[in-house]
């Protein structure tokens, strides 16, 4: 082992160790890329004896001047004038003009040409220094060193290579001495050690300590995003003790308002929207368990490398955990183009799952990696060192991931279901005792009348005996693809085989569906039986097998608006015999399901009934609904008969056509009942329905999440463009990482769920330096209104350089040896002098760093939209603490094709949970929150623009959430502090700005109290800016 | 306020770092005309001879057509007549007779293409140049590029039509990743025109005026207690711009106030076309005022029954029913802004997403009345500053179904919007996601052909 010291990358210090006998290639090639850095962007030679090389040569290298300079446009898929510079042999084969290079001949060879004459590189030509290596080296043999060169090995002045300093290894740097000894009073922890190293060497000074009720409201702001009530304060400022701050810190952080207030930061930068985004942006009314889940692990302290995980894999990671489900949200959590992804076409829908995959990879590498991946899909990285190639193997890595909503069960929910079964079983036994003398009776009536065994008249009937005709009426078939009558059946292959009706002479509305199938196999999804349909297509209602659920039967509708899949067994005999299945749709909208003649699930409301005209509607049979074959619509199976009635049977008469003449209705035993039973009867029934639904819901409660589907092949797309695939990409990471090795060992058909477990591991692994920074750096960012880098979700060449490089390496390092605590990291940095400076400006400072990148003073952040919405209720005394459960509605809502959203302010103590708890719509979003920079959720946020403006002003003034709170803090106000006017304003500056109110200032309100009251001087305070920013 | 016609320099000032304008700038402000679903370039200003010959054929090219719905019937023939109009002799349809009395005044573009037929993806790019949520809308990009020339209204005004908004609501006028500052402020003609205008609840003028001095009062000690705070003077000054906004919103949507010649040019006195009418005046006012750039949506949601361009079942009757409420409150506002001598600086776009198909939407062999989607040629047209008028540039084929020649990108058009306002398209930028981000992309070539030399 060497140690080798290595200067300033970009005012980057570190130590870097090199293994000698390094042997996996990339991690050799990384710490190459490092020891090239050395000395900035102009490379001799020299260096890079430092280390292995390939060979031993006596021509000079110029692996470094063909990345820099050449190898931008003269490599990858679709090299500049087909010549790809990467290998020797491709050079010397050439590209559209012919042989590049002549080995040993410079004037022969076409690259030393253009490079002499001017005419490459374009527009900056190459130093003459520059010019003679080349030329020597071709003279020399164009012997390639490294061969062949990554093009992206090198940082130039236009692009970070391998050798950036994010993605270099992270080594713990040792907090530097501080020299002035004032500084070395002032540092409380290793961070101010960074930060007043720094300050000196730029002749500046930190700022004194803020006053102690300043530092309780920032600490209060920056960790639960709630001020202190006046009695912390009190607490806070009575207790002397030297940790007095400390503890308050700790209180704060074992506050369940910290998860809430870190989840919002959170939601931002994962663009959590609580509707579907584009034309439709249907509600997606169970996406929240995934907000709760992330406010639950920020409150546990979940190690963030965990926490990472569970959002990439949990659903693999932990099979059958419902938070584990939950918390997959996050790749699903952005918008959904549901029009894009049903349309017609398979070349548009394959662009719209390419733009899907963009949005879920390129959050996936900006929220964990700070790397924006996404700008990769169509070339590669313009300014990072990320292949396109390596954009897809990402994306081969998720490409199962669908959104959509999943199942889960929790052990509560199961303890609850088994209580509630066992009160149905003893219900039954109860309804049972009453129904049974009736039952006997009933069927014994029956025994003696065979009328009332005399099935119902269906209005037509297909036997399929010799042909497609309708026995009964005027309805015949025609055959479509290989559809044809064998045996007594018709026979259905599934591919492009169906049978379709003429038009229907009488319109239908009421009605009952039936028919006796055997189905080829039992996996099948989403063929139909028989279809009542518009004869477009579009509107129907029909028999379907396994659409929704596998091996289930459903009433299948246009966009299921009148289907309910769930409650009925899977099915197990229809594949050995035919079994009778029917649907009967009732004039008042319910729709029930039987098979074998009893009861299969529930009976429904289904917002129905539909009239099927006459002349505009058809059946079809073997296809669920319209005009051609295709699609999961297509049934494999053998229907013995079909029958159509133009009424809705009774329970009866489904059973006596399906003969099953011993089922009796519940209406027949009502009636029969003696009268002083009946509400005996009843009751017990309505308590069976109530649990049973209550069951039923339990069994579908569902979150919105990853529903993987199994990957199919990814390619790379040349342009980015789904008509143009290439080479094929096997799920892997980006080898530019270093430390990790970017091969998950994973073929191009891998099973989906290895891919996302290898994914979330390549990404969370120890020695992944990115993962580490970012995180740090975020967290920074929040505390600070900027972070160590600026730009959160990019560490990459456009994101700039770390201002305090070193401190943000010993935080990630900190952050990795603490086993990714973040409340630890939480508490070193508000704990830090630094944290606790004062907020004024200093003049002799502004000269210097106006921005205050070097941490002079701590700048003051103004509230953001939620922090704001919250305080005021906070103030208020309106607050509705309840922590997790469905979000609250502040809109009404309507369909029109699409759904639409009107904000409203709804008054109640339902609606005054903190602001986390909205339902977050992509369209529907709160002129309140919006006029203070809440981000469009529809992309992710990594940080919010502070502005001011006169819509601002406007809504702050005059919005009705906040007048009625100003109202319900004068209330409060008087309840609080009686009917003494300089207590009542004392008491008002207490809770809104942590502080009393001078004698001086009560003098002066006072009179504005008298004239215009309470409310108006509350309106007032939560206007000014004292309330807004957090000094 | 514009009444001597002497322009003020951007009062709200652009955050854009790169100052505007780039180079000398044509249009000082936009007005866009976006028509929600789909209007037929065949049927409007894309005349197609060859069309009636081909009435009720088969398609030729069926097996390459990828058509939203699916379905490719037979060729349809326009259905509504062309003529020439004006001394350009460009042809305008009967569906937008009135329209055509103003042509000379228009440059149409006919060789249009779009990336998806998909409605929302398909106004997302017409609007923001990406198909995707989350990117800022051109009148965004502009709010933050330019400014206003008025701090007493928003630098950035949607007026929606009044049947309902379109589909995704406020999404369409979203600052995508820009400060939500410069969204799309909705301002309604009728009730409060526009959120949070005046108190929400009853409060006295008097309790208001002394509330807004005491806040001043405090918020001028707190400064002064704190020495200097840029952002903390901001806001201080911002409750005055307000005080003001609220006194320009309601002169500027004081529509009555006009005379009756000009209500009647605009069509407010008609049922059919009031509605329109009274957007377009409106629009008319606001720029008058310093607003930067209003969008008028033409068309809601999508559904049934049809509210808007979206003509899959009878062309007739759809596109006869949108046309007739909106030709003449546009040819009314081109007047308009012609005699006042605003269209010599101010720019008129009118587009919607993509165009409609040549054939119709049915089963192979039947002549329907309805056309699907079309993103592979479409028609849009601009008036006013900077712009060669009376010109059709670009070419579909001879069906009106694919652009041929000087296609044009949504990028395309975008960079010329931009550049006769007076910016570079690849100057205006923010960084985002890891890229100065544009509203071209990393796309678009200014049509030079268009422009007024």
């Amino acid at each position: 082992m060497q140690s080798v010291r290595i200067g300033p990358i970009r005012g980057h210090p570190r130590s870097v160790r090199i293994s000698r006998r390094a042997t996996q290639s990339r991690i050799a090639a990384c710490l190459l890329a490092t020891l090239l850095a050395v000395g900035g962007l102009s490379i001799a030679d020299d260096d890079v004896a430092e280390v292995d090389r390939p060979s031993a040569a006596s021509t000079p290298d110029v692996s470094a001047l063909l990345a820099r300079r050449c190898l931008e446009c003269h490599s990858g898929l679709d090299p500049k004038g087909g010549l790809d510079l990467t290998e020797r042999r491709r050079a010397i084969e050439g590209g559209d003009s012919g042989a590049a290079i002549v080995p040993g001949q410079p004037d022969e060879s076409l690259l030393w040409q253009y490079v002499r004459d001017g005419r490459m590189p374009p527009e900056k030509p190459l130093s003459e220094k520059e010019r003679d290596r080349l030329q020597a080296w071709i003279a020399g043999g164009a012997e390639y060193l490294l061969d062949p060169i990554d093009p992206l090995r090198y940082t130039t002045e236009s692009r970070a290579g391998i050798d950036w300093w994010s993605l270099q290894p992270i080594e713990r740097p040792a907090p530097p001495m501080i020299e002035n000894s004032e500084a070395a009073a002032w540092a409380h922890n290793e961070i101010d050690r960074f930060v007043a190293a720094k300050l000196e060497k730029n002749g500046l000074a930190p700022s004194g300590t803020a006053e102690r009720r300043v530092l309780l409201r920032r600490a209060s702001f920056g960790l639960i995003g709630l001020p202190p009530t006046p009695e912390q304060l009190d607490a806070y400022l009575a207790d002397t003790s030297e940790d007095a701050y400390e503890a308050s810190v700790d209180r704060l952080l074992a506050s369940e308002h910290y998860g809430e207030r870190w989840a919002r930061h959170w939601l931002d930068v994962v663009r959590y929207g609580e509707s579907q985004g584009f034309e439709r942006d249907k509600l997606r009314p169970n996406a929240w368990p995934y907000r709760d889940w992330v406010i639950d692990a920020f409150n546990n302290d979940l190690p963030y490398d965990e926490f990472a995980r569970m959002q990439i894999a949990g659903d693999v990671l932990a099979p059958g955990d419902a938070d584990a489900i939950a918390a997959t949200g996050f790749l699903v959590a952005g918008p959904y183009d549901e029009v894009g992804q049903n349309q017609q076409s398979a070349a548009m829908r394959a662009v719209v799952r390419q733009d899907e995959l963009e949005d879920i990879a390129g959050t996936l590498g900006q929220t964990f990696l700070g790397l924006t991946v996404n700008c990769a899909r169509c070339h590669d990285h313009k300014f990072d060192p990320v292949s396109q190639r390596e954009y897809y193997q990402l994306t081969a890595a998720l490409a199962g991931v669908r959104h959509g909503e999943r199942k889960i069960m929790t052990p509560d929910m199961e303890r609850e279901i088994g209580t509630l079964t066992e009160q149905v079983t003893h219900l039954r036994q109860k309804i049972e005792k009453l129904e049974q003398p009736v039952i006997q009776a009933v069927l014994a009536e029956r025994n003696a009348d065979p009328a009332a065994k005399t099935a119902p008249q269906p209005i037509s009937r297909w036997t399929f005996d010799d042909d497609l005709k309708d026995d009964i009426g005027p309805l015949h078939g025609d055959a479509h693809g290989l559809a044809r009558v064998e045996n007594g059946f018709l026979l259905l292959d599934g591919k492009d085989s169906f049978v379709s009706t003429v038009p229907l002479e009488q319109p239908l509305t009421e009605k009952t569906l039936e028919a006796w199938v055997k189905l080829h196999n039992l996996d099948q999804r989403g063929g139909g039986v028989v279809s009542l349909q518009s004869t477009d297509g579009r509107v129907f209602d029909a028999i379907v097998y396994g659409e929704r659920e596998p091996a289930r039967w459903m009433a299948g509708s246009n966009g299921w608006v009148r289907s309910q899949e769930f409650g009925g067994p899977a099915e197990t005999e229809a594949a050995d015999r035919p079994v009778h299945v029917a649907i009967v749709y009732s004039p008042d909208g319910t729709i029930t399901r039987y098979r074998e003649g009893r009861p299969y699930a529930e009976p429904y409301d289904s917002g129905g009934p539909v009239t099927f005209e006459a002349d505009a509607s058809q059946f079809v049979f073997g296809l669920r609904h319209g005009t051609a074959a295709g699609g999961n619509r297509m049934l494999t199976a053998a229907i013995d008969q079909i029958q159509v009635y133009d009424r809705a049977l009774s329970a009866e008469e489904i059973a006596i056509s399906a003969q099953r003449p011993e089922v009796v209705s519940y209406e027949t035993i009502w009636k029969r009942l003696p009268a002083e039973q009946r509400a005996a009867y009843d009751a017990l029934h309505a308590e069976v329905d109530a649990a049973r639904q209550r069951i039923a819901r339990l069994k579908d409660t569902r979150v919105y999440a990853v529903t993987p589907r199994e990957a199919e092949p990814t390619h790379i797309l040349l342009r980015g463009n789904p008509a143009s695939p290439a080479d094929v990409a096997v799920p892997a990471g980006m080898s530019a990482v270093c430390g990790v090795d970017p091969d998950f060992g994973l073929a191009a058909d891998a099973p989906e769920a290895e891919r996302r477990v290898r994914l979330a591991e390549w990404i969370t692994s120890p020695d992944n330096p990115l993962f580490a920074r970012v995180i740090v750096n975020r967290i920074w960012h929040y505390h600070f209104g900027a972070g160590l880098v600026e730009s959160p979700n990019d560490l990459g060449f456009n994101g700039g350089d770390p201002s305090h490089p070193e401190l943000l390496d010993y935080l990630a390092a900190d952050l990795i040896e603490g086993g990714y605590r973040l409340k630890r990291l939480h508490r070193m940095i508000v704990t830090s002098a630094t944290y606790r400076q004062a907020s004024l400006a200093r003049p002799e400072c502004l000269k210097i760093d106006a921005a205050n990148r070097l941490l002079w003073r701590k700048s003051p952040m103004r509230l953001e939209a939620e922090a704001l919405r919250d305080a005021v209720l906070s103030v208020a005394g309106q607050l509705n603490p309840q922590v997790g459960g469905p979000p609250y509605q502040d809109f009404t809502t309507f369909v029109f094709n699409s759904q639409f959203y009107e904000m409203i302010d709804p008054a109640g103590f339902e609606f005054n949970r903190r602001t986390i708890y909205r339902t977050w719509l992509r369209s529907g979003r709160n002129s309140l929150l919006d006029a203070f920079d809440c981000p469009d959720p529809s992309t992710t946020a990594p940080r919010r623009a502070v502005t001011t403006t006169p819509v601002q002003s406007l809504a702050l003034l005059n919005n009705s959430f906040i007048l009625r709170m100003s109202d319900a803090m004068a209330h409060r106000v008087v309840s609080d502090a009686g009917e003494d006017e300089a207590a009542q304003i004392d008491r008002i500056y207490r809770l809104a700005y942590g502080r009393s109110a001078s004698d001086r200032e009560i003098a002066r309100l006072s009179p504005f109290v008298e004239q215009h009251g309470l409310p108006a001087l509350c309106r007032v305070v939560l206007n000014s800016n004292e309330f807004l920013y957090v000094e | 306020m514009l009444q001597d016609g002497t322009l003020q320099a951007a009062i709200t000032p652009a955050e854009a770092d790169d100052p505007w304008p780039h180079h000398p700038a044509p249009a000082r402000r936009a007005i866009h005309i976006c028509l929600c679903g789909g209007f037929s370039q065949v049927d409007s200003f894309d005349y197609k001879p060859a069309l009636e010959t081909y009435h009720g054929q088969k398609f030729g090219d069926i097996d390459s057509a990828d058509v939203f719905f699916g379905q490719i019937g037979l060729l349809r023939q326009n259905d509504w007549a062309f003529e020439q109009r004006g001394e350009s002799g460009l042809w305008v349809s009967e569906l937008f007779p009135h329209l055509a009395t103003v042509a000379d005044e228009l440059t149409v573009i006919r060789s249009m293409y779009a990336e998806t037929s998909n409605h929302t993806p398909a106004t997302f790019q017409e609007n923001t140049g990406f198909r995707l949520n989350g990117f800022p809308t051109a009148g965004a990009w502009l709010s933050y590029g330019m400014g206003a020339e008025t701090d007493e209204l928003p630098a950035y005004v949607v007026i929606p039509d009044a049947r309902g908004l379109p589909a995704g609501g406020s999404i369409n006028w979203s600052n995508g990743f820009l400060p939500a500052r410069h969204q799309g402020v909705v301002i309604r003609s009728q009730g409060t025109p526009i959120d949070d205008l005046f108190p929400a609840q009853d409060i006295s003028p008097d309790t208001d005026a002394a509330s807004r001095d005491l806040l001043a009062d405090l918020n001028q000690r707190h400064l002064e207690a704190r020495g200097f705070d840029d952002t903390m003077a901001a806001r201080i000054k911002s409750y005055e711009l307000a005080a003001r906004m609220q006194l320009a919103v309601p002169e500027v949507t004081a529509i009555d106030g006009e005379t009756e010649e000009t209500h009647a040019l605009y069509g407010i006195d008609h049922e059919t076309t009031q509605d329109f009418g009274r957007s377009c005046l409106l629009a008319r006012r606001l720029l008058q005022r310093g607003v930067r750039f209003v969008q008028l949506f033409s068309g809601g949601a999508f559904g049934s029954p049809r509210i808007n361009w979206d003509g899959h079942e009878d062309m007739q009757q759809n596109h006869g029913r949108e046309a007739a409420r909106i030709d003449r409150p546009v040819a009314g506002l081109l007047h308009d802004l012609r005699r006042t001598g605003m269209l010599d600086d101010t720019l008129v776009v009118f587009t919607s997403e993509f165009g409609r198909t040549p054939f119709t939407q049915s089963a192979s062999d039947v002549l329907g009345t309805g056309r699907d989607h079309n993103q592979y040629g479409f028609t849009t047209w601009l008036a006013g500053a900077g712009l060669k008028h009376g010109i059709a540039y670009g070419e579909t084929d001879e069906i009106g179904w694919k652009a041929v020649v000087d296609r044009t990108h949504w990028h395309d058009f975008h960079a010329t919007v931009l550049h006769l306002l007076g910016i570079d398209h690849e100057r205006l930028t923010y960084y985002h996601n890891g890229i100065q981000r544009r509203l071209t992309n990393v796309h678009g070539h200014v049509i030079d052909a268009i422009l007024d030399a």
